[in-house]
């Protein structure tokens, strides 16, 4: 674990401040809590955090919109906290750069799983210069156009290695169905997912162990894809 | 206008101008030439026939003819015409005076019949008026019923709707009458199953008349386009046929609104309980996450973390805190459903008012907790009421003061017996009711402006204190104090004077 990472949490129930705020210290992070959307972004600016939970549901400013102003100036990772009714509010959000999301009522672990996985990424994009990532027995090599999984080369279309390569990219990030059909397809395929369907259940056949039960592809549903290290 | 004098005088006018001529010539002017004479005759013909009818026009050119002759055309005296250029002046006098009757008939019949139309047309606008003003759908059609009898000025005005093989009859006019539903249906019948047009009297055909008690009533089918919905009666002043049409073809049109207006009316409502059930699931679900996302991580701090005394103890009363929540909310949602089922029980009894604030304080115990509370109740004569719903009821309202008013404020709570029940006022020293606020502060799910920015408050509290109170007659209602602040006050009557009050009205 990285030596304490700076966590600002963003939520207005002080029920929660209270018992993730003590979670997240147990665990040796640091924790800064802010209640509103406008405190939020005054410690963003004094006091760059590494990561950011942030509860979508703020009584001042749009959790989405608090999103997109993080953005604005900063890729610090950011982890959604979101109702299941707030369905689009959690795409939108990831939409606009949230790196990934949990569902209330979430148990600790949870929170904790994706907590690591967005810091841990963070250290990864900091050497992801050699233009190669290898996760499992998979290795992509994203100059070369080569995916190898276990000693053996995967010839991909290249369609197959541009989605691959676009979530391998973002690896353990939750890419929206939207997002990923805008990259690939363009703007004007944003409608149509059949297109994705197609094209990840033709990638999960060939560097999938087991393309019933994905090992890499993970499907996030009604989200989006996201590529699992 | 000259159409009020009878026919008789009008041909009496008509003989005696002839009389007049005659003697005027033939005792004064004996010498006058024939030519003259025919003039003055074809005078009095055409001031007949500008003000009367044909038939008067004609009996009097006819009688001046004859004068003409008897007196004035040689051999005088007799009815018969020597000369043979004297039958030519009596034929031409003749032919002269019935053509010009008959011009003047015509015209005047025109111009009859266009002031009737302007007057119909007038009365159709008014009633157009009339019947577009309506809005509220409820009283449409006896009203619709009441102005065609005004506006056009008719005895009886019935509007018949089919329904279910019965008859919906709304009827206006001075005179009362009941229409047969055997008439109705074949009158019916045939406009459903006929549609011609009646080019000269400009109709539809299917208008029937009826005769009852005396009295001729005229059925109209009313049409929408062409399909027939029901039947126009009407009694009365006689109204042209091709008005009548028109008069329907309105009526019709104003009934298929008024049908419109309701299927609205019924639309948004299903909108509204749609939106209400929507708001109920984003406001619970919301309601009920977070508390349960608090205690299942408060509830692993506990068991997972090594934690310190005052931190455990942190974690304990988070959970404890939590769970009062959910409890609160689970007893406001079946609150809810009972008041929506009209399950609510109701059992009077004789309580203090005082009571009724102790146990109300006592419900609302935590939330109260972070403020101080100041009771003056006078004078504290028991009442019969239900000391159970009415506590409730004000237990939400001090819920609500000390969820708006700061923490440490004062929350007064004022009232006692009252003539005719139980006043209480609790009045807070918070922020006050925003003016927009105040008419929806007891709808359910409403929250105001400045509630919708603090997470908790589900907007449930005031709608449930509202329709326990409405449970044993009482009401709620919120103001501002002049000096800060916001009161609610509830008042219930007193059971016991209710039932006298209703007994002495019997």
């Amino acid at each position: 674990m990285t030596a304490l990472a700076r966590i600002l949490l963003v939520d207005d129930e002080v029920a929660i401040q209270r018992a993730i705020g003590p979670l997240l210290r147990s665990r040796g992070y640091e924790v800064e809590v802010a209640g509103t959307g406008a405190e939020a972004l005054r410690h963003l600016t004094a006091a760059p955090p590494d990561l950011v939970v942030l509860d979508l549901g703020l009584p001042d400013i749009e959790g989405t919109e608090v999103c997109r102003r993080i953005r604005a100036h900063s890729a610090v990772p950011i982890i959604v906290l979101s109702a299941r009714a707030a369905e689009s509010d959690k795409v939108h959000a990831l939409d606009l750069g949230a790196d990934d999301y949990v569902t209330k009522p979430f148990g600790p672990e949870e929170l904790l799983a994706r907590i690591r996985v967005a810091l841990r990424r963070v250290d990864s994009d900091a050497s992801a210069v050699t233009g190669q990532l290898t996760a499992g027995g998979l290795t992509i090599d994203y100059d070369r156009h080569l995916v190898v999984r276990d000693g053996v080369e995967i010839r991909l279309t290249p369609k197959e290695f541009e989605l691959l390569s676009l979530l391998a990219r973002s690896h353990d990030r939750v890419l929206t169905h939207r997002a990923i059909l805008k990259a690939i397809w363009g703007g004007n395929a944003v409608e149509q997912p059949e297109h994705l369907w197609t094209l990840v259940a033709q990638l999960r056949k060939k560097i999938e162990p087991d393309p019933g039960t994905p090992r890499y592809l993970i499907s996030e549903p009604w989200v989006g894809y996201r590529f699992s290290t | 206008m000259t159409r009020d004098i009878p026919d008789g005088w009008r041909l009496t006018a008509g003989l005696t101008g002839v009389a007049i001529i005659t003697w005027l010539f033939a005792a004064w002017l004996p010498g006058a030439n024939d030519a003259t004479v025919s003039a003055a005759f074809l005078m009095v013909v055409l001031v007949v026939a500008a003000s009367s009818r044909l038939a008067i026009a004609v009996a009097t050119s006819i009688a001046a003819a004859l004068s003409f002759n008897y007196f004035f055309l040689p051999p005088v005296g007799t009815l018969t015409v020597a000369a043979p250029e004297n039958w030519v002046a009596l034929i031409s006098f003749l032919a002269v005076s019935l053509v010009a009757a008959n011009l003047s008939a015509v015209a005047r019949a025109q111009t009859d019949e266009a002031t009737a139309r302007r007057d119909e047309l007038a009365r159709l606008f008014d009633l157009s008026r009339d019947v577009l003003v309506v809005t509220d759908s409820g009283a449409v059609l006896p009203g619709l019923a009441r102005s065609v009898a005004r506006r056009f000025d008719l005895d009886y005005v019935g509007l018949a709707l089919p329904r279910l093989g019965e008859w919906d009859v709304f009827d206006a006019g001075a005179t009362t009458l009941v229409l047969d539903p055997a008439p109705l249906a074949a009158a019916f019948a045939a406009a459903q199953t006929t549609l011609e047009f009646d080019a000269y009297a400009r109709t539809y055909a299917g208008h029937r008349t009826l005769a009852i008690d005396g009295l001729v009533v005229r059925l109209v089918p009313l049409r929408v386009g062409t399909k027939p919905i029901g039947l126009l009666a009407t009694a009365g002043r006689a109204v042209e046929a091709g008005t009548l049409d028109t008069l329907a073809g309105l009526v019709a049109i104003a009934i298929e609104r008024a049908q419109f207006l309701d299927e609205r009316k019924a639309a948004e409502l299903t909108r509204q309980s749609e939106a209400l059930k929507t708001t109920l699931l984003a406001s619970i679900g919301h309601d009920l996450r977070t508390p349960l996302t608090a205690i299942r991580v408060a509830a692993a701090n506990l068991r997972m973390t090594p934690l310190g005394e005052a931190e455990r103890l942190e974690q304990t009363t988070l959970i404890e805190t939590e769970v009062e929540r959910l409890s609160r909310l689970f007893q406001d949602i079946l609150e809810m459903a009972r008041l929506d089922a009209g399950a609510v029980l109701h059992e009077v009894r004789r309580a203090h008012p005082s009571e009724i604030v102790a146990a109300a304080r006592e419900q609302a115990g935590r939330a109260l907790a972070g403020h101080r509370v100041e009771v003056r109740i006078d004078p504290d004569v028991p009442v019969e009421l239900d000391p159970r719903v009415t506590a409730a009821a004000l237990a939400h309202l001090l819920e609500n003061a000390a969820h708006y008013a700061p923490a440490g404020s004062t929350i007064e709570v004022l009232g006692g017996t009252t003539d005719d029940g139980v006043s209480i006022a609790v009045r807070d020293h918070g922020p006050g009711i925003q003016p927009a606020d105040l008419p929806h502060l007891f709808e359910r799910f409403y929250r105001g402006e400045a509630a919708q920015a603090r997470a908790s408050g589900t907007g449930m509290g005031l709608w449930i204190a509202r329709g326990l109170l409405a449970v044993e007659g009482g009401r709620v209602w919120a103001e501002n104090c002049a000096d800060g602040g916001a009161r609610f006050t509830i008042s219930v009557p007193d059971a016991a004077r209710v039932v006298t009050s209703e007994l002495r009205r019997a």
